[in-house]
């Protein structure tokens, strides 16, 4: 079966310039096309504060790993930032291994993500 | 009711000494218990301690003759080995359910099974899958996903299977990166598996414009000293694999390339 990957987007009430990305699928070289066209749109649109819910991202691999940092840098850049929720215990290794986890803004749930936004 | 004659037929396993396949026909009842003994003794006589009963043409077995096959089983656990049963009808395998006789016994669904059971469980040898594929990036994820499904299949944890996938995804993608591509080109995926470990070995022809690109990726890193930057595109997935894996070996020419990755089983 291909991998695939599906993006919901949704407001974050009382947060201004700030969405709430429901990732559902595998993140690898074949699907990030898909989300390096969807998330980047949004930092177009003024929206650079960023909550990824990962409780249905099922897979990452190194490719998919370096969009993440890709996003979170362009969020801090912009004066933003992009926080990751509900990571799974073997996405959360590979970003682990991988040395990523102090260059992400992890939290083991959505409403701590949210409350730590500006 | 007259009870139907028992036959018992034994045969050997061509290659497989310590293997014997009874096959059982007829009643199982109290007065086989006697035929069933002497025919156990006969196969652990011949050092033949890995029993597979075949049960196909099995009509009844009653609870004397159940006993009888426990206490061959504990004999041949005793020198090493086991019982096995197979071709057991819907109605015996329900008959041995009710009686917690399944708990004891191993039941294989056909002959075939078993004897692939025992190479796995017993004499641990490895199965091999070799797969070719063309050099495309949407072609892995399934491939992935297979070779992790064939390792919990084959036992291994959530954790290992998962470990493999990236793997098996990591290696794959390098080589439809950095290989050779055309019409034509395949990529050699070759996963060798046993109780303990899994060796992954990818093969492909080089593109010999990214071979000095690839060579660079291959000085060797401090597994303990990988650090990683945002803007750092390359290089993560060769990190990974080490990380993941027990051993990683990389071959690269002008010619071909060549990986090889051993993961040992840890759950």
């Amino acid at each position: 079966m291909e991998s695939q990957i599906e993006l919901s987007f949704e407001d974050i009430r009382g947060k201004q310039s700030a969405k709430l990305i429901r990732f559902i699928g595998d993140l690898d070289a074949t699907t990030i096309d898909f989300v390096l066209k969807e998330v980047p749109s949004l930092f177009n649109e003024g929206i650079n504060n960023i909550v990824a819910d990962f409780k249905q991202l099922r897979y990452v691999n190194s490719t998919g790993l370096g969009i993440l940092l890709y996003f979170s840098k362009t969020a801090k850049k912009n004066g933003g930032c992009f926080k990751i929720a509900n990571i799974n215990e073997n996405v959360y290794e590979i970003i682990e291994i991988i040395g990523a986890t102090t260059l992400l803004e992890i939290y083991d749930d959505l409403d701590e993500a949210i409350a730590a936004l500006h | 009711m007259k009870a139907q004659q028992l036959k018992i037929e034994i045969k050997d396993v061509p290659g497989n000494d310590s293997v014997a396949i009874l096959h059982f026909s007829g009643d199982l009842v109290a007065e086989s218990v006697k035929r069933i003994n002497e025919c156990f003794e006969n196969i652990i006589t011949k050092s033949k301690h890995y029993a597979i009963a075949d049960m196909t043409a099995v009509t009844l077995i009653s609870s004397a003759a159940l006993g009888e096959f426990m206490g061959c089983r504990k004999r041949l656990i005793e020198h090493g080995g086991d019982l096995v049963f197979t071709g057991l009808n819907i109605e015996l395998r329900t008959k041995l359910n009710l009686m917690g006789a399944t708990k004891i016994f191993k039941v294989h669904t056909d002959l075939r099974t078993a004897l692939n059971a025992y190479k796995w469980e017993i004499q641990r040898q490895p199965e091999k899958i070799h797969i070719s594929f063309p050099p495309f990036l949407k072609v892995v994820p399934p491939l992935r996903q297979l070779v992790s499904r064939i390792a919990r299949q084959k036992g291994y944890g959530n954790r290992d299977a998962f470990r493999i996938e990236t793997i098996v995804d990591e290696i794959c993608n390098n080589a439809v990166e950095h290989g050779k591509s055309g019409p034509g080109e395949m990529i050699d995926l070759t996963v060798t598996i046993d109780p303990d470990k899994i060796e992954i070995d990818v093969k492909n022809m080089s593109d010999p414009e990214k071979v000095p690109a690839l060579t660079a990726l291959l000085v060797p890193d401090d597994p303990e000293k990988i650090i990683v930057k945002p803007d750092m595109k390359r290089g993560r997935g060769l990190s990974l694999i080490k990380m993941l894996s027990d051993e990683l070996s990389v071959d690269c020419t002008e010619k071909g390339t060549s990986v090889h990755v051993k993961k040992v089983r840890e759950e």
